[in-house]
């Protein structure tokens, strides 16, 4: 719904489309008969937004409660929201078109820390107040947040009332109805949030309070007014009687991932000692090929959707996949629906999945190898062999394929200049094996895409004490890459080292940091994911205003017994097993996945999973 | 296999969709609906329909049509219209479903109505402005284009015109020339008469009707 205000403007803007919803199967209802309103923002554009799953999932079940209306808000791109501002528009929700302020919920997810300053700007777009102390003790305008950059919510503490720590699909609810029941008794936003703190999953930051020692670290870090000493995150045990929407929108404009996705499983078993997706979501927790079967088709004949992603943190681990393709094949060719696998391993690339998923689309083949020496892929768990890469390349050679990308990452813990160049290396030995597979597409040229990425060194993971390589040091590996790559065959790409300087300043920030964000907020920061909006020396401006270093968060190296701004959240793996696996990755050594063998993480605390699967080697 | 060509309004939410979105939003509803529509017979098979005449982003379009080849020549033209209907947002209506009358080339004219405002300024000023454009003997505007900038002369585009004061607009009712060859876009038009007078107007574009180059409705 727009308003004739908005309309005026969108005749001025890049892809008006973005700001009018109307798309099929968004949910209306009649303001008046709903119970809470719930706008659930997303920080960052409607493209890359409505390709967020989470979203869909939640949308779809809260708008299930006839009481509850959950509409959808994204950052305007820059141009709307100089159009905005220069007419008095307050940002507004795509359903209703009401301004962010008129709402008694307004959630964010953070998927991403230099998606933090897009969130208090749309606050402030919206009229709300930043912080949680200026928005009052009335029970309305509750700002909650969740997503994986929640688990450590100490950057954003002072802007957040609540954080849902983990899966959102109970936890949310629950904390809805609480709310249901305190506006009913006239109860104080104060009172609520209290109230809400002894929901498993949900952490009220302003009932915590921090001291720092001299030097900068955390002294302690002490619950007040009763609340929990350490917030439990909230999963889903059974996957397949969990919710999923058998609908999503349909965008009316193009959008990132512009295809129905079906979530296949939750968490990974492989535990990649970079990745805190590999960590925070465990256990591992599938869903049954009858249950993805189910649920594809219905989402493909909601949304007349031709293409379905299979979606979760590593696909061809599903541990039936073979039996699922089969499945789905019995009707996706019919329907002209195609299958696209995203997130294949190197490993898992077989012939068997390859001739099946080939028979509907022949989409571009990626891998991440991640490290370019065999050792420093031993450092950081991926498990995968030289061998194993050249194998599968040579798969996907025979098969047609001419166009592999491979992304790697620098700046890994222990990682000498030689572990750098090896990654041309490995770019050049792909090349090679195209040109010695007997059966390769003839007449046609190899392409080799090497992208690398800079380590951010993540809470939750066993390289969270890792200080990150300077920026200085990342550009000279950057730079030692090109050199070392002699054919023109590779082509190299490369991400930009002050953008990941900046977000492992927040991954691991403290507190401190919500002064420089409200300053970031005041000075009309945004998009700061963006390189058309993104400038470090801005920030650097920023901090050293506040007089904070920001090297103390991105490059300094903490000591195992440091008390961590992330401590008082549990994810369900022990800080003891994250210590052993980072002495591990010193000593170059493996774990084995959790389906070959168990490593003792703490996930199994939750007595479902992966951790009581029938292990191959058990009788 | 029968040609048959779908007439529907684009307006609220998906006034503000370009055509490719609109190609898309389409290929999807008719994916959706299982009408036996016939496909593309590549890789990735999709629906196949044509657009006779693309409307610009931001118009409002009352009576546009789409093409496409019915497999099931028995299949009923109700059915395809309730059956879409269903398929697609609300701001894309079919509300009749035809034979293909006529070759989609044969779009020579199209008519418009244009709505034009000045913040707090009176309607007939608005409407003199028009008039005064559109007497001139020419109506010359510079088009973008892919090979950069060139100035047209869109005067010869225009076949007839009137104009009417309406209470806080200035309503401009317009045939232009329409087609792969010569094309007079509204928004041309529009920033013609902004050069001319320095000014910046609100604007509400609507396309009416196509016609041949006899001056028939196009079918």
């Amino acid at each position: 719904m727009v308003s004739k205000e908005v309309e005026k403007l969108l005749l001025k803007v890049q892809k008006p489309g973005r700001y009018v919803g109307g798309e099929l199967n968004e949910v209306i209802k009649d303001k008046r008969k709903v119970a809470v309103r719930f706008a659930f923002c997303f920080p960052d554009t409607y493209e890359v937004g409505m390709s967020h799953l989470g979203m869909k999932i939640l949308y779809s079940q809260f708008n299930k409660v006839e009481d509850i209306w959950c509409e959808r808000v994204f950052a305007p791109w820059v141009d709307m929201e100089e159009e905005m501002r220069k007419h008095n528009i307050p940002l507004y929700a795509l359903e209703s078109g009401d301004p962010l302020s008129d709402f008694d919920f307004i959630g964010f997810t953070l998927q991403y820390e230099l998606s933090f300053s897009n969130m208090l700007n749309m606050l402030r777009l919206g009229n709300v107040p930043i912080t949680t102390k200026k928005r009052g003790e009335e029970l309305k305008n509750i700002v909650v947040a969740g997503g994986p950059c929640a688990c450590n919510p100490e950057p954003v503490a002072d802007f957040v009332d609540l954080f849902f720590i983990g899966e959102g699909e109970e936890v949310d609810l629950e904390v809805i109805d609480l709310f249901r029941k305190c506006k009913a008794e006239g109860k104080s936003k104060s009172e609520f949030l209290r109230m809400c703190a002894d929901i498993e999953g949900v952490y009220v930051p302003s009932l915590y309070e921090v001291d720092y020692n001299p030097d900068g670290t955390i002294k302690s870090f002490m619950p007040k007014d009763g609340a929990p000493a350490v917030i439990h995150k909230r999963l889903m045990t059974d996957m397949d009687s969990s919710y999923y929407p058998d609908n999503f929108i349909v965008p009316l404009v193009e959008i990132v991932h512009d295809r129905a996705v079906q979530e296949i499983f939750r968490g990974c078993i492989r535990g990649c000692r970079f990745c805190q997706a590999g960590f925070i979501y465990r256990p591992v927790r599938e869903k049954s090929p009858d249950t993805i079967n189910a649920q594809c088709r219905a989402l493909c004949e909601n949304t007349g959707y031709d293409e379905v992603s299979l979606s979760s943190l590593s696909s061809s681990d599903y541990s039936r996949i073979v039996e699922l393709l089969e499945k789905l094949l019995e009707w996706t060719g019919d329907e002209k629906v195609s299958i696209s696998l995203p997130s294949l391993r190197v490993d898992g690339f077989t012939d068997e999945i390859m001739n099946k998923i080939k028979t509907v689309r022949k989409s571009g083949l990626t891998f991440a190898p991640e490290a370019g020496s065999q050792r420093m892929r031993d450092v950081i768990n991926k498990n995968v062999q030289h061998d194993e890469l050249m194998q599968t390349c040579a798969t996907a050679f025979a098969g047609g394929w001419t166009t592999v990308k491979l992304y790697f990452m620098i700046g890994l813990p222990t990682e000498t200049m030689d572990d750098v160049a090896d990654i041309a290396h490995l770019g050049q030995d792909v090349v090679n094996t195209y040109y010695n597979t007997p059966n390769r597409s003839k007449g046609k040229s190899v392409r080799v895409t090497v992208s690398a990425s800079s380590f951010v060194p993540k809470p939750f993971t066993p390289f969270q004490w890792e200080p990150q390589d300077t920026i200085p040091v990342l550009h000279e590996k950057q730079k030692h890459i090109i050199d070392s790559i002699t054919s023109k065959k590779i082509q190299f790409n490369y991400h930009d080292a002050d953008t990941s300087f900046l977000e492992a300043v927040f991954a691991r920030g403290d507190r401190k940091l919500c002064r420089v964000m409200e300053l970031a907020c005041d000075r009309g920061f945004h998009f700061d994911g963006w390189n058309d909006c993104f400038r470090l020396e801005k920030w650097l401006e920023l901090f050293e205003e506040c007089g904070i270093d920001p090297a103390f968060y991105a490059n300094r190296r903490r000591d195992f017994d440091e008390i961590l701004p992330w401590d008082h959240i549990d994810y369900g793996v022990t800080k003891r097993f994250l210590q052993k696996e980072c002495q591990k990755a010193y000593n170059n050594q493996t774990t084995p996945h959790c389906r070959l063998e168990c490593s003792g993480c703490g996930a199994a605390k939750y007595g479902k999973g992966v951790c009581f699967e029938k292990r191959q080697d058990m009788v | 296999m029968k040609n048959v060509r779908i007439w529907f309004k684009k307006d609220f939410e998906c006034r503000y969709i370009s055509h490719l979105d609109l190609n898309r939003t389409m290929l999807r509803a008719l994916h959706k609906s299982k009408i036996p529509i016939w496909h593309t017979e590549g890789f990735n098979p999709h629906p196949f329909a044509t657009f006779p005449l693309p409307l610009s982003l931001g118009f409002r379009g009352v009576n546009e049509c789409m093409d496409v080849r019915l497999e099931d020549e028995d299949y009923s033209f109700e059915e395809i219209k309730d059956k879409l209907n269903d398929c697609l947002p609300r701001g894309i209506r079919v509300f009749n479903v035809t034979e293909a009358i006529m070759k989609a080339g044969k779009v020579a004219f199209a008519s418009f109505t244009i709505k034009l405002s000045l913040p707090n300024k009176p309607s007939g000023l608005v409407c003199r402005q028009l008039e005064e454009l559109l007497s001139q003997s020419t109506i010359e505007v510079e088009k973008k284009s892919k090979k950069g900038i060139k100035t047209v002369d869109i005067k010869q585009g225009i076949k007839e015109y009137s104009v009417k004061e309406q209470f806080d607009f200035a309503e401009l009712d317009i045939v232009l020339a329409a087609g792969s060859s010569d094309n007079v876009n509204p928004n041309l038009l529009i920033s013609a008469l902004e050069s001319r007078t320095g000014e910046e107007y609100e604007t509400d574009v609507t396309r009416n009707d196509l016609y041949t180059e006899n001056s028939e409705p196009f079918r």
